[in-house]
Formats: structure tokens, C-alpha cells, sequence
């Protein structure tokens, strides 16, 4: 079967208010860093002609938010297809197209500028329906606060395991370049931090984030023109469950175990505990992590919490990037997380590498408490 | 008093108290002025303040208001009863709207229940002949007549033969009926505001001739339709609501430059380092090229039209929520020093409308006072 590498990956550091810079300007700013890394072109017979970008048109307030940003993703006078889902999905569509002979090399570039709108809760009320879900003030986080208690109650998880994966996020965010919320916190500043919506306080929710997230993918044949240090992506699923919230079990992670059977499955990875040494959700919320965790299949089903007190994310190299409690904005938490997969398999992830990695997963969800979920697998 | 589609401008404003939702103006405190010109017009103001509601005919046009309608008579009635488009009457200038016209799409909605027109006793009468039912009028020979006393009555004759149905003006003398009564009466036995038996006992009505004929009367007309049912009975909802999330967009050092240009009443573009392309307005990037456009020139004043178009139809600037004044001309232009086909476009200053054509120069017209927006530039003129 036909391989696809992903060749480089450039990241642009996270900010909480990227106000000097058009959203087009961070994005320029990853091409060039792809094209230093890579010598890649957008010549229409030798370079790269293909082209996936990622946004969301509310957080852009912009309507196909895409057509107004092709400059600076080379995809002037060239094939353009955006993916407004999580930015994994746009790997998933840049892997297709390479795996159906389409194009032979894919140049994929995300954003997101949740400081743009005035409300990033706003933002994503928006994401439910006029009539009941809006008008009660639904919205990503007091939708994750019912999962969060549901879940609390399911795998025992108790606020001192809850603050332990904020402390050790920051820990691991400090000596990422990118990350955007590194100062150290303790346990009792996260467990008394203000509530924002009950479990879930201040500190256990990702910041106001700015960012975008640019990937080179080629066939193996064209791999080695860009780069002698490739990641493989051998494996990807995604699943939607129910958009009404009391249609789903907010805490059984139907969709994120079948959207993992899924990209395990296509990877002939049969045990990911044994296959898989390196992890990074998308913990918008820290309650997230152990729960996502479980979906994966690295801790067993309602034990979340006591996975976290026997040091679960240290064995499996969980989120070395410091996840998304560091602070990636939404749409692009996803791209955030394959980026560092790819930098740790490639062995450049600098101050926070680690050791004999090999094979790593990437996960991400869109819409409230986990109804859509992604799954990605990459091995070096 | 002259109506359209059946109503006049006053029933409108008379009809406002009775219509009133209080509910659905909780909060809400605007006073809304109206400006109808025409045969039937006149000045109004409408005070609405948390579940209350004052409506006011002025002698001059309405002052002090959050909100002035402005538009001739035919069109405010027809807007209202939705026989003409509103979107339509804007843009044709039969609308105008001064102030803040959110005020119209979010409070009047739910200030009001729909007005219908008030009917009018000849409405019913001309109605007969669309109400006949040819299958009660086998064998039926008749004319009935009716002499409606008061402010919209009249006298009408009604003849049916053979299966026919015809209406005339005036009392013939061979009826075989004659129904008296006054045009207020008339209309509510048709609207079902008061009972037949009840009006003849009561000597409301007056039969003059057969009355088994006038009985019979009854059954070979449909009832009269007064829409109210339909204004009611709307079974599909639909919510209207304006979703409002504040933007704070960047411009960036680039785009930014041409804004911080503007307030200085200068133009400025980016040259791009691989093709030498000059373009307005700056960008990051040269797309034909890909490669980023870091040089900044000085371009304009003045430029030369490439293309013009004239906008008819009404659409609110997002910036203001103001609605433009149409027709606007938006005019594409390259400024002197640009490339060939780097063309931007602003609006025409109106005195040129006529003349405007590609090739022709035109210089800016700036506000006085410049913050670094686009209305730092009002509009461009021929420069002749």
C-alpha cells in the first residue's frame, strides 16, 4: 500500500491577542517557515499544486473565509479545498488525496484568532440551534461543565487529579517555543482558581488563544525531495455522535472509540498501549485528558482518575506539548497536536524530546462535550 | 380618504392602540416617527416604552425620535400589508429610513399584531359576485336589493337568473327584496360581529318586500372572507433575531499602512520584489509570485477608471448599520503609479454619474476630519 509522509510542520507561536498581525500574516508566516524547512515550491508541473486549508468562517466572520486568505497559502491560480471541521480532518483530506493518486503532494495550512470576536463563548453558542439550544445560552463551555461532572462521578476523578494535569501541562508548556500559557501554576491555584461554569474553574479551561499551523505532505516517492526525516501517517478515523446533547451518553466516548477503532484498524495497530508511545489529546478542559485518554484505549474505561495518580501521562508521553491547556485556539487544536507527533517523531522537538518515541496518536474534537471526534496515527 | 390595497394611511396609525402586544415590548423605550407624503398622508409619532404605547398625529414632520420612516402613502400602506416588497421600497428611494433602522426590524415585529384593512361595506358588496354559489342557485330567480345607510353606504342591486349573478349600482324597482339598514351594520352581519335574527328583531334591519326571499338570500352567497383568520392562524414559525458577536479585526502593519496613509491624504502600495508589480491596496504578499511584498511606494492622488457600476438596491453599510443612499456608483480605478491591472475601487462622487466612463481621471475627496478609516476618503470626483 502506498505510504504518505508528512514532511514538515511549521507552527506559529500561540499568543492570547495576535492584534498586530491579519490572521493572512501568520499564515504567510508558516508558508515561508515550510518553505525554508523544505525548498518547496507551488510551481504547477515540479511543485506542490494541491492545496487544504483550515478555518472556521464565525471565528473569521467572514462568509467561505478561505477564499479571502489563498494568497498566502499558495493557492493562487492552483487547487483549493478548505476543511472547516478540527484541522486533523484537513490531514485526513490531504492524506486521501495523496492515497487516491489525486496529487502527489499536499500543502495543508490552519488558523484560528479567537481573540478576534469579543466572545469566544459567543462564538460557539452559535454552534446550536436557534430555538432551544441558543436561546438557554448553550455554548462549548458549560456543555463540557455537564460532561465534566457526569464524568467526575463515572471515573472517580477528584479535584486534586484535576489540578495535577493543569500543573503538569504548564510543566511540559514551558519548554515548548509555541505554547502560549507557560507560567508554572500549583495545585491550590488551580483548585481554587474562580468557577467558570461548575466543576469546571478558570484553570482547567484552555486560554484565549491565536495561532496557525502549516504541514508539507507527500507520497513516499516525492517524501525524500522535501526531507530526509519523514513521518509516516499510517492511520486516521473520525466519528460524529448526535448533535442533541440528550440524545448522546455525554460520558460512554462513543464516537471517540469508533473513530479510534477506526485509525487503529487502518494502521494495523491491535494493542495502542503496546504499539503507541506517544499521545496528545485536545484537553480544551482538564477533565478531558483522563476522558479522552480512555476513548484511546491507554487507560481503561472508569478509571480516569486513578490512571492519573499512577503517572498514566508519563508512561504514554501524554500532550509533551503541553495540550491545549497551554493554550491552542479551537479549529486548529487538532493540526497543534499532529505538529508535535510529527516533531517528536522526527526528533526535533527540541527542549521537551523525548526518548525512543516511534509510534504516536493524535486526537481531536469538534462540537460541544465531544460530539465529533478525530484520530490520527503516525509513526516514524 | 384615499385608500390603497383597501386602507387608508389613518387606519393604520387608529388601529396601532388596538393592536398593541404589550408583552412584547418589555425594555423597550423608542419613539418612532413617520413621514407619509401624498394623497392621504401626513405626520405621526409613535412612543413605545416598556408595554406602552402613544401614537401621536403631528402638524409638522415628527422630531426627538430614535428612528423617521419616511414614504409616500401608497408604499406605506402597501409595505404594511405586505402587498409591496420593503427591501424593493428601499432601494427605490419610496422608503427612506433616518436613524437606526434596527429599531424597525426587531421592535415592530413584536410590538404589533398584523394590521388588516378595516372593510368597507362596497368591499363586501362587489365581493357577492366571486361569493355566488352556483350550486344553491339552480331554478333561482331574485333581486335583492340592498340601501345601506351612513358613511361608506350606498345602494346596490344584486340580480340572479340562470345560474348568473350581476351587481349594479342604485335600487331597481321591480326587487323582490330590499334589505335596509346602515353600512356599519351591513359589515358587521358580514363579519360576524353581530347575528342576523338578532338585528332584525332588534329593527337593525329593515326588510322591505319578501321575506322568505331574503332568507333564501343567505345560502347563495359564500361567507365573507375577512383575512383576519389567516393573520391569526400562522402555523409554520419562524424566529427572527439579529445575532451580534463585536469583531475587532486587524489590519496589520501592511494593510494598515493604507489607512495610516489616508489620514495623511496619501495612498500607499506594495511592490512586489520578484515581478516589480505595484498594488492597491498593500498586501503581505505578491500571490502571482508567492513571495512576500515588504516595499512600500507612493501612489495617487489621482487615478484613471477602469469600470463603474450603480447599486440600486438598499443594503446598510456593516460598519454603521446606516443604509447607503442609492443608487451609489462604485468606481474601479487604477491610482497614477500602480500597475496596469492593480485597479481599487471607492464611490463616485453623485454630480459625475452622468458623465463617469473608463479611461477618464478622477482625484479623492477627503473628509476633514481623518482617523485612519475608510471614510477618511468621502467619495472620487472628475478631475476637470
Amino acid at each position: 500500500m502506498k505510504r504518505v509522509a508528512i514532511c514538515a510542520v511549521a507552527q506559529h507561536k500561540c499568543e492570547s491577542n495576535i492584534w498586530y498581525k491579519r490572521f493572512q500574516a501568520m499564515l504567510l508566516d508558516v508558508l515561508e517557515d515550510i518553505q525554508a524547512q523544505t525548498g518547496m515550491t507551488f510551481d504547477e508541473d515540479t511543485g506542490v499544486h494541491t492545496i487544504v486549508s483550515n478555518s472556521d468562517d464565525v471565528f473569521d466572520a467572514r462568509t467561505i473565509s478561505d477564499n479571502g486568505m489563498t494568497d498566502v497559502l499558495g493557492a493562487h491560480y492552483r487547487e483549493e479545498e478548505k476543511a472547516a471541521q478540527d484541522g486533523l480532518n484537513a490531514l485526513g483530506y490531504a492524506m486521501s488525496i495523496i492515497l487516491s493518486g489525486h496529487a502527489d503532494a499536499v500543502y495543508v495550512a490552519g488558523h484560528s484568532k479567537e481573540s478576534q470576536s469579543e466572545s469566544r463563548n459567543m462564538c460557539t453558542n452559535l454552534a446550536y440551534d436557534p430555538f432551544y439550544g441558543r436561546p438557554m445560552g448553550l455554548d462549548y463551555l458549560n456543555v463540557a461543565a455537564l460532561q465534566a461532572r457526569a464524568y467526575a462521578e463515572k471515573s472517580k476523578l477528584t479535584r486534586e487529579q484535576l489540578a495535577k494535569v493543569v500543573v503538569r501541562a504548564r510543566q511540559w508548556a514551558a519548554r515548548n517555543p509555541y505554547a502560549n500559557a507557560t507560567a508554572p501554576v500549583e495545585l491550590g491555584e488551580v483548585m481554587y482558581s474562580p468557577v467558570l461554569c461548575d466543576p469546571i474553574r478558570t484553570l482547567h479551561a484552555y486560554p484565549v488563544s491565536d495561532g496557525a499551523v502549516g504541514f508539507l505532505l507527500a507520497s513516499e516517492e516525492r517524501a525524500k525531495e522535501f526531507t530526509d526525516t519523514p513521518v509516516w501517517m499510517t492511520g486516521f478515523g473520525n466519528c460524529m455522535d448526535s448533535y442533541f446533547l440528550g440524545d448522546r451518553d455525554p460520558v460512554s466516548n462513543f464516537a471517540l472509540k469508533k473513530a479510534a477503532e477506526r485509525a487503529y484498524k487502518m494502521a494495523g495497530i491491535k494493542n495502542i498501549k503496546k504499539s503507541a508511545n506517544l499521545v496528545e489529546v485536545m484537553d480544551c478542559y482538564a477533565y478531558q485528558q483522563p476522558m479522552w485518554l480512555e476513548g484511546l484505549g491507554f487507560c481503561s474505561d472508569g478509571k480516569g482518575g486513578k490512571f492519573i495518580d499512577d503517572h498514566g501521562p508519563a508512561q504514554y508521553n501524554v500532550n509533551l506539548s503541553g495540550g491545549m491547556l497551554a493554550g491552542n485556539p479551537l479549529i486548529v487544536g487538532g493540526l497543534y497536536r499532529a505538529a508535535e507527533i510529527v516533531l517528536q517523531l522526527k526528533g526535533s522537538a527540541g527542549e521537551h524530546q523525548a526518548s525512543d518515541v516511534t509510534c504516536g496518536v493524535a486526537q481531536s474534537t469538534t462540537g460541544g462535550a465531544g460530539q465529533f471526534h478525530t484520530v490520527a496515527v503516525f509513526e516514524a | 380618504m384615499a385608500e390603497y390595497f383597501g386602507a387608508a394611511v389613518a387606519d393604520i396609525f387608529n388601529t396601532m392602540e388596538r393592536r398593541f402586544i404589550p408583552e412584547g415590548t418589555k425594555g423597550v423605550d423608542t419613539v418612532i416617527g413617520y413621514n407619509v407624503s401624498g394623497e392621504g398622508g401626513g405626520y405621526w409619532r409613535v412612543t413605545i416604552k416598556d408595554g406602552t404605547i402613544k401614537v401621536e398625529k403631528l402638524d409638522a414632520a415628527p422630531t426627538g425620535c430614535t428612528v423617521v420612516l419616511n414614504a409616500k402613502a401608497e408604499t406605506f400602506v402597501g409595505v404594511t400589508l405586505g402587498k409591496m416588497d420593503a427591501g424593493e421600497a428601499l432601494s427605490s428611494g419610496n422608503l427612506k429610513v433616518d436613524g437606526d433602522i434596527t429599531v424597525l426590524i426587531t421592535v415592530l415585529p413584536k410590538a404589533f399584531n398584523k394590521f388588516t384593512p378595516i372593510v368597507k361595506a362596497r368591499t363586501i358588496v362587489e365581493s357577492m359576485k366571486e361569493r355566488f354559489r352556483l350550486d344553491k342557485a339552480e331554478g333561482v330567480t331574485m333581486k335583492l336589493g340592498y340601501d345601506l345607510a351612513g358613511e361608506g353606504g350606498g345602494k346596490w342591486t344584486i340580480a340572479v337568473k340562470d345560474k348568473t349573478c350581476t351587481l349594479k349600482e342604485g335600487l331597481d324597482s321591480d326587487c323582490s327584496v330590499v334589505l335596509k339598514m346602515t353600512a356599519q351594520t351591513f359589515v358587521d352581519l358580514n363579519t360576524g360581529k353581530l347575528d342576523g335574527a338578532t338585528a332584525f328583531t332588534s329593527g337593525q334591519v329593515k326588510i322591505d318586500g319578501d321575506i322568505g326571499a331574503a332568507g333564501n338570500s343567505a345560502k347563495l352567497f359564500a361567507k365573507f372572507d375577512t383575512g383576519e383568520e389567516k393573520a391569526k392562524g400562522e402555523e409554520l414559525i419562524s424566529l427572527k433575531c439579529l445575532p451580534t458577536i463585536n469583531q475587532r479585526y486587524a489590519t496589520g502593519p501592511v494593510m494598515g499602512k493604507w489607512f495610516a496613509g489616508l489620514k495623511e491624504k496619501k495612498f500607499y502600495a506594495t511592490r512586489c520584489p520578484s515581478c516589480g508589480r505595484v498594488q492597491t491596496p498593500p498586501r503581505e504578499i505578491c500571490a502571482d509570485c508567492r513571495v512576500r511584498s515588504e516595499e512600500f511606494v507612493e501612489v495617487g492622488p489621482n487615478a484613471t477608471v477602469t469600470i463603474v457600476d450603480l447599486v440600486y438596491y438598499a443594503s446598510p453599510d456593516p460598519l454603521t448599520g446606516k443604509i447607503r443612499e442609492t443608487p451609489y456608483a462604485a468606481v474601479f480605478m487604477v491610482m497614477d503609479g500602480a500597475g496596469k491591472d492593480q485597479s481599487v475601487s471607492h464611490f463616485l462622487n453623485p454630480k459625475d454619474f452622468s458623465r463617469i466612463k473608463p479611461g477618464l481621471k478622477v482625484r479623492p475627496v477627503w473628509a476633514k476630519e481623518r482617523t485612519g478609516n475608510y471614510e477618511d476618503l468621502l467619495c472620487f470626483e472628475i478631475d476637470d
